[in-house]
């Protein structure tokens, strides 16, 4: 694996967070910050400087995903993706968010969907095909097929 | 003051319907209010009133003879009443209609009304004949009545409300201990998930995986129940749809197609966590023992209502089982075995030609249940 992404974990559930945490480790990727509410977050996205935020819908302190995803889409350059197990709660148009991957998921469907948001964050279009389990925003997939024509 | 003619019209009366007629007397006698009004003189006015009707109006003879009949209308008088006994006076017709009339005085009361008109043998219509009966008690009575059956309705729609709003109350609440008991689960799978990462053996990664996928399917039956409007029924073809597709997908192969065939089956809430068992332990056996080395092919899911059954059929188009398979009693055989017997469920493994296919026929209710049907 090629230079490992620098990821932001938002997920209010402790346990869950550090199962993601387990598995982005291991699949080579590199988690520079981890938070549990929408403030966090948002604080810690100029000082960890990630390349990639996943973000759960429902957050401590009753915040929502959803003001991470406006926050990252205003500062602008960082990818970010949902994970969430009511993906009918987002939005059509996801907020600025690149994604949804739908939870639960194993290893293999992360694994899938970490490479496609690695292509949208290194060398966009991505190459492959978009996983099972994941949904990419509209206007998103407007611009990729932009990108490959 | 009583006109001088009055009389004089009471005796043409007497005149036309014949001297000595007892019944004239009898009109003038009578408690029942009774007038007589001439359409052929202008305005329609009152030629005749009997005594009752003066007392039930409170005026003088010589104060309503020679008047229409409209002064006894007055501000709460319906106007649609009287334009309907208009309208009988202009077609000839007679008429009973309560009407709210007022005394002299100005106290209102409910006239029962009876207009009817009389005709000479040429088919003339001579006079129009009118009785009236003050009906205000009944009329009270009858409002009071309605008074009472409205607050009566409005009480029924009160605790109508009440119910419902209560009903919401205890949705809400049974739909918030679903979220949480999905997200203990998903927190005891969030610990095996991790826990199994750390163990090497591969027949001890296998079972931990196995317990996984079953504390997951136990997750997605909590989450259909607190998403579902219906907190007792719980829909098996919807539940299938959710847990085939999240087994398909974490199976870790893009070469397996899942082809579903569902119809919508409800079951009783209680029998929905051996059921979601049942059918992670067919689907899961499939996934792993159907389709080695990466083997492409199609897994088809179907839900059925059959009468008071309902059939789960599991087909894969896979390698198929060997004999020593299907006879093997592993932990998951037993499993399947033990939720079938919960169930009252029978079960049927076949060759499928090629892969495998499971037929499962389940009641829809509990056995001995009241909700059998």
């Amino acid at each position: 694996m090629s230079e490992p992404l620098r990821i932001l974990v938002v997920e209010d559930e402790a346990l869950i967070l550090m199962q993601i945490e387990m598995m982005l480790e291991e699949a080579g990727h590199r988690v520079v910050g981890t938070a549990v509410t929408a403030r966090e977050a948002i604080a810690l996205i100029p000082e960890t400087r990630p390349e990639l935020v996943l973000i759960d819908l429902r957050l401590g302190d009753g915040s929502s995903g959803i003001d991470v995803a406006h926050a990252v889409r205003d500062l602008g350059g960082i990818t970010a993706a949902f994970m969430t197990a009511n993906a009918r709660a987002i939005p059509e148009d996801m907020e600025g968010a690149t994604a949804v991957i739908a939870k639960p998921f194993s290893d293999t469907v992360l694994g899938a969907s970490l490479a496609y948001l690695k292509d949208c964050v290194r060398r966009p279009p991505p190459g492959a095909e978009v996983p099972s389990g994941m949904r990419v925003a509209p206007n998103w997939l407007a611009s990729f097929a932009e990108m490959r024509a | 003051m009583e006109q001088p003619d009055a009389w004089h019209q009471t005796d043409r009366l007497d005149a036309e319907q014949g001297k000595g007629d007892p019944f004239a007397a009898a009109v003038r006698a009578t408690r029942m209010a009774m007038i007589i009004t001439n359409p052929r003189l202008h305005d329609n006015p009152i030629v005749f009133a009997n005594d009752a009707f003066l007392r039930m109006s409170g005026y003088d003879r010589s104060e309503v003879l020679g008047r229409n009949c409209r002064f006894l209308q007055g501000e709460h008088t319906d106007r649609g009443s009287v334009a309907l006994i208009r309208e009988a006076v202009e077609a000839r017709t007679d008429i009973a209609i309560d009407v709210l009339n007022y005394q002299k005085d100005g106290t209102p009361f409910w006239n029962a009304l009876y207009l009817s008109p009389v005709v000479n043998e040429a088919g003339e219509v001579l006079f129009f004949f009118a009785s009236q009966l003050d009906v205000t008690d009944r009329i009270d009575a009858h409002l009071r009545v309605q008074q009472e059956k409205d607050h009566f309705e409005a009480e029924v729609a009160r605790r109508t409300r009440d119910l419902t709003e209560a009903l919401a109350t205890q949705t809400m609440l049974v739909h918030e201990v679903d979220h949480r008991v999905k997200n203990n689960l998903q927190m005891i799978a969030a610990l095996l998930s991790m826990q199994t990462r750390a163990i090497t053996d591969p027949a001890a990664r296998t079972a931990m995986e196995a317990m996984l996928t079953r504390v997951e399917a136990l997750g997605t039956v909590h989450r259909r129940l607190y998403q579902s409007n219906n907190v007792e029924r719980f829909d098996v073809a919807e539940f299938a749809r959710d847990l085939a597709t999240d087994l398909v997908r974490g199976s870790g192969t893009d070469r397996i197609r899942l082809h579903l065939d569902l119809e919508a089956v409800e079951i009783p809430v209680s029998k929905a966590p051996p059921v979601a068992l049942m059918m992670n332990e067919l689907i899961t056996n499939a996934l792993k023992h159907a389709f080695p080395d990466d083997r492409a092919g199609r897994l088809s899911v179907t839900v059925a209502p059959d009468d008071t059954y309902f059939t789960i059929r599991i087909a894969d188009d896979g390698v198929g089982m060997p004999v020593q398979v299907m006879e093997h009693r592993s932990f998951g055989k037993r499993l399947i075995g033990t939720l079938c017997r919960q169930l009252s469920a029978s079960i049927a493994w076949q060759a499928n030609d090629p892969g495998t296919v499971v037929n499962v026929r389940l009641p829809r209710e509990m056995a001995g249940s009241l909700e059998a049907s």
